[in-house]
Parts: C-alpha cells; sequence; structure tokens
C-alpha cells in the first residue's frame, strides 16, 4: 500500500459492532449494541462511561481479545481478527512482568519479534528516558512504585512503535499528583509521534485534559461523540474556560450525573 | 523529580546507629541457632527424666552418629553387611532423588499442560484425585508385592506421588497466574509458544518450587516407610532393626541423619530457588 493511500485510511473504522457475554445463569449480556464509529490517525479519544456499559468491552474488541457477535472492526483498513502488534494495549490492571528487569519488560516486544539484542537494549533505553525512568533500567518491578511501573507499561507499549495505542484506564489506580504525571508524559509522546490513541477512562477531568475527541458510552451504545476543540497541552485555565465547562456539563449529563 | 522516582526497596536499617544495626540483625539471625539450642536443652533435660528404653540424651544420640557413621558393628550384626549410617543413607538419597527427578518432571509436564489444554485437563484430574487420596500405608505394600523387595520399588513409589503432587501443584501455579501477562504478551505479538517460554514458565517457578520443597519433604517420608517395610538397604532398614531390639539411641541416630539430610537439601531447594526467582524476592 502506498505511503499516501496509507496516510488516507481511518486508523480504526468500527462498523456496527455487537458483543455479547454469558453470564453464569445461562442468561445474555449484551455489552455492545451496533456500536459504528470512525478514529482518524493522530488522534487523542477518550472513551467515558459508567462502569459496566461497555467501555472496556468496546478497547477489547479493538485489540481483538473478545469476539464480536456481529459488526467489523478495521485498524489501518485491515481486518481485526485477534491482538496484534499494530495495537498496543496499556490495561487497566498491571502487566509489567515481575520476572523480568525494566530494561527487559520495555524491550519485550522487540524481542518477541526478533529484533537484535543491541537494538532492544537502544530502543528500551531510549523509551525509558522518555518516561524518565532510565536510571531503572536494571530494576526489578517489584522494587517500583506503582507510578513507575504505569510508565514501564508506557514505555514498553511505544517501544514497539505501533500506530495505535489503546489504553484501559491505566492510571485509575494512582494517586491524583502521580497521575497528572503520568497524563504529562503520554501527552508529551503523543505530540512527539502522533500516534493514534484510544484511552478509556471513568474520569471526566482526565478526558477533558487529554482528548482531542470525547465519545460517551451508555448500555452498550455511543451517547455523544465531539470533539474537544481545545489547544494541546492545555492548562486548567482553558479546561477551566466557556468551551470547557460546556464539554464538563455535557458530559455529566450523559453521563446521569447532571 | 518527586518521591515517585525513589526506588521502595525496604531498607530497615538504613539511618539507624551502628549499635542498633547489630542488636536487629543479632535477634533476626540468632533467631536459628537459638531455637536450636533451647531444642536441644529441652531435650537433655528431659532425657534425665525418663529411663534410656524412652529417651536418650542428644549426646548419646550424636556419639551413636559418630561411631557408626562409616562402618556399624551393630549393623553388621544384625545382617545389614559391612555398612555404616553413611552408606544406608546414600542408598535412601539415591532413591529420593532418582524418584523426585522423575515424578517431579513428569508432573510438572502434565500440570502445565493440563492446566491450559481442558481435555487432557479432564484425563488428568481423576487419576490425581483417586492416586492422590490413596495412602502411603497402603501403596507401599502393594507395590512390595508386585515389584519385590528391590530399590526400584521405593523409586517407584517415590516417582508416583511425587508425579501427583508435583502435577497438582503446577496445575495451581499456572491458575494463579494473572491472565493480563498472557493478554500483555499475545498484544506485543507473542504466540503460544512464546507465551510458554516467555511468560508461563517463569511466572510459575516460585509457586511450583514451593511444591518441590512440600514433595520433597514427603518423598523422604515415603522412602523410609517402604524400606522400614522392606528394602535391601536404606536408613529405614536401620530404623526397623533397632525397633526389633528396642535400640532408642540408635533409632533416634537414624532419624536424627534423614533430618539433617532432608533439611540440608530443603536449604540448598531454597538458595536455588531464591536465586532463580530473585526477582520475586
Amino acid at each position: 500500500m502506498t505511503k499516501l493511500r496509507e496516510a488516507a485510511l481511518p486508523a480504526l473504522q468500527v462498523d456496527e459492532l455487537s458483543v455479547a457475554f454469558s453470564r453464569a445463569d445461562g442468561s445474555a449480556v449484551q455489552a455492545l449494541d451496533g456500536v459504528s464509529l470512525t478514529v482518524e490517525q493522530g488522534e487523542f479519544i477518550c472513551v467515558l462511561g459508567r462502569s459496566g456499559h461497555g467501555k472496556t468491552t468496546l478497547l477489547n474488541a479493538i485489540a481483538g481479545l473478545n469476539q464480536p457477535q456481529s459488526g467489523s472492526i478495521q485498524a489501518m483498513g485491515q481486518q481485526i481478527s485477534g491482538p496484534g502488534v499494530d495495537r498496543g494495549v496499556i490495561f487497566q490492571r498491571d502487566a509489567v512482568f515481575p520476572w523480568m528487569r525494566v530494561e527487559d519488560n520495555v524491550g519485550f516486544g522487540l524481542r518477541v519479534a526478533g529484533r537484535p539484542r543491541d537494538e532492544q537494549r537502544m530502543v528500551a533505553l531510549a523509551q525509558l528516558e522518555n518516561v524518565g525512568l532510565s536510571h531503572v533500567a536494571q530494576a526489578w518491578p517489584r522494587e517500583l512504585s506503582g507510578g513507575m511501573r504505569a510508565r514501564v507499561a508506557v514505555a514498553s507499549v511505544f517501544a514497539m512503535d505501533p500506530p495505535i495505542l489503546l489504553a484501559d484506564e491505566p492510571f485509575g489506580a494512582l494517586d491524583y499528583v502521580t497521575r497528572r504525571q503520568l497524563q504529562e508524559v503520554l501527552l508529551t509522546l503523543w505530540q512527539k509521534t502522533r500516534k493514534t490513541i484510544f484511552f478509556v477512562t471513568h474520569d471526566v477531568d482526565e478526558a477533558l485534559r487529554l482528548a482531542t475527541r470525547i465519545i460517551v458510552v451508555g448500555n452498550g451504545r455511543i451517547l455523544v461523540d465531539m470533539p474537544t476543540n481545545l489547544p494541546v497541552p492545555r492548562s486548567d485555565e482553558q479546561i477551566a474556560s466557556a468551551r470547557g465547562l460546556e464539554l464538563r456539563h455535557l458530559l455529566l449529563h450523559n453521563l446521569g450525573l447532571e | 523529580m518527586t518521591s515517585d522516582n525513589t526506588l521502595t526497596a525496604p531498607l530497615k536499617l538504613r539511618g539507624r546507629s551502628a549499635f542498633h544495626q547489630f542488636a536487629v540483625l543479632s535477634v533476626r539471625w540468632g533467631r536459628v541457632p537459638a531455637g536450636t539450642i533451647l531444642f536441644f536443652l529441652a531435650w537433655y533435660l528431659l532425657s534425665l527424666t525418663l529411663p534410656d528404653s524412652r529417651l536418650v540424651s542428644p549426646l548419646r544420640v550424636v556419639d551413636e552418629m559418630l561411631y557408626n557413621f562409616v562402618l556399624s558393628p551393630h549393623l553388621q550384626v544384625f545382617g545389614l553387611g559391612r555398612i555404616g549410617y553413611a552408606g544406608l543413607l546414600i542408598y535412601s538419597v539415591k532413591n529420593v532423588l532418582l524418584g523426585l527427578a522423575v515424578g517431579a518432571a513428569i508432573g510438572l509436564l502434565l500440570g502445565l499442560t493440563s492446566a491450559r489444554f481442558r481435555p487432557l485437563r479432564y484425563l488428568v484430574d481423576p487419576i490425581t484425585l483417586v492416586l492422590g487420596t490413596v495412602p502411603v500405608l497402603v501403596a507401599a505394600p502393594l507395590f512390595l508385592l508386585w515389584f519385590g523387595v528391590v530399590p526400584y520399588t521405593q523409586v517407584l513409589l517415590v516417582g508416583l506421588y511425587s508425579a501427583v503432587m508435583m502435577t497438582i501443584f503446577s496445575q495451581r501455579a499456572v491458575d494463579n497466574i494473572d491472565p493480563v501477562y498472557e493478554l500483555a504478551a499475545a498484544t506485543r505479538g507473542a504466540n503460544w509458544s512464546t507465551r510458554l517460554r516467555l511468560i508461563l514458565l517463569p511466572a510459575v517457578v516460585p509457586e511450583v518450587i514451593g511444591g518441590l520443597r512440600v514433595t520433597l519433604a514427603s518423598a523422604w517420608g515415603i522412602e523410609t516407610f517402604t524400606e522400614i517395610l522392606g528394602a535391601p538397604s536404606g536408613i529405614g532398614q536401620a530404623i526397623k532393626t533397632y525397633t526389633n531390639v528396642n535400640n532408642v539411641a540408635g533409632m533416634l541416630a537414624c532419624v536424627g541423619l534423614v533430618a539433617i539430610v532432608a533439611i540440608t537439601m530443603d536449604f540448598l531447594l531454597q538458595v536455588t530457588a531464591r536465586r532463580i526467582s530473585r526477582w520475586a524476592h
């Protein structure tokens, strides 16, 4: 495929996606119901919604980690049938491998791809530098704080250089200060690389701080899909501006809180 | 940078005075010999109040161990040949290690594969359940009847129980792995064989080694008991001989030697485990 054609492709194309799960009692839960959306390359999408309304199911479907009942998903024009290196995932739970040192964790994807050891090391150290952790490259994950392990997770995904990055509430378990720091790290990396980021969160403030476009999911459907039209990066004042407040009101209303 | 970037390894002694550090380390490392000394002291005091036919002093037991270690006139008289405790122990240790190695290898393979391959699990689980509930007291005489009073009877029995235990421990180790690790590996391009090699196997090491320690401890019991029932050699035979002549000192010497060897082997396994899985400690 030529570079021009590739540049014109949407990063993600979701068409009439439905996903259902079976409960223990045999009844079915319709987690996603006919969801359609297009994500252009370079967008920073935040997906908001209440717990159990389909945000993570949507992310997992895009990641190829669950099987849709119907519908289709394409990533960069290619049909998704399972997990792939074109869609890096930062999980909600801590997925840093405890039995590998930090540098080996970050270089894991490259090792699997068969890249030379020197290249693995070089890329891993460069990504650790980007997230401010080059000084702990030889540490074991158990020696790191939760915030540091979250940085390692970010570095690990960026090391593979996927065009699309999927993040499932990656900073949800962290304290406010650490979360703000990591948001800045992620925004800086996004501005540098302009990857497409699909970021699931339950935090309205986080969505307002990060997103170029916000989607609200409710009862397995898309309730709201709107651009933020706010500058990137954005200050607290800009988030508290008229446009920011308008967005916040709309989001809270669609989340059933206003 | 904020405190988020400081390593969080516990360093409880940092910043304390030298005397305080010495006191803490003395208590920490002094607990083991202090406990042992107390045990032997209690044993000695108790032996003073009981006849030799019930309990002998630890000093006499140590004397018995040393005197009969290389060559034992007692054992020669009782028909075990020109041998000492060392020779009998070597026989027992060989059987334990051989049975454990074979059984653990089979158990590990079965456990790891059946944990991930459901049809195999449906086959393996009932077998381990049945074999695991048959007491050694029942299985050992059966094995002696089937295979005779030969060394490989003990090896087979130790191997069988080791395989059953390690199957269960390995299955549980795999079941306890957080699924997020394999998912993360899959999203980074790892196929099933890569996930097995780089995710599953390293992740189960601490729990498998823990299971191996328990299996080793029970292997000693199985080996010794089977030797008591009937074997061409082994420390269990010496225990049986001394039981027949009510030689308490000899019995305790044999038990003490088994305990020393078992503790040493467990210690070596612990040291190896700590080295292999240093990421977990």
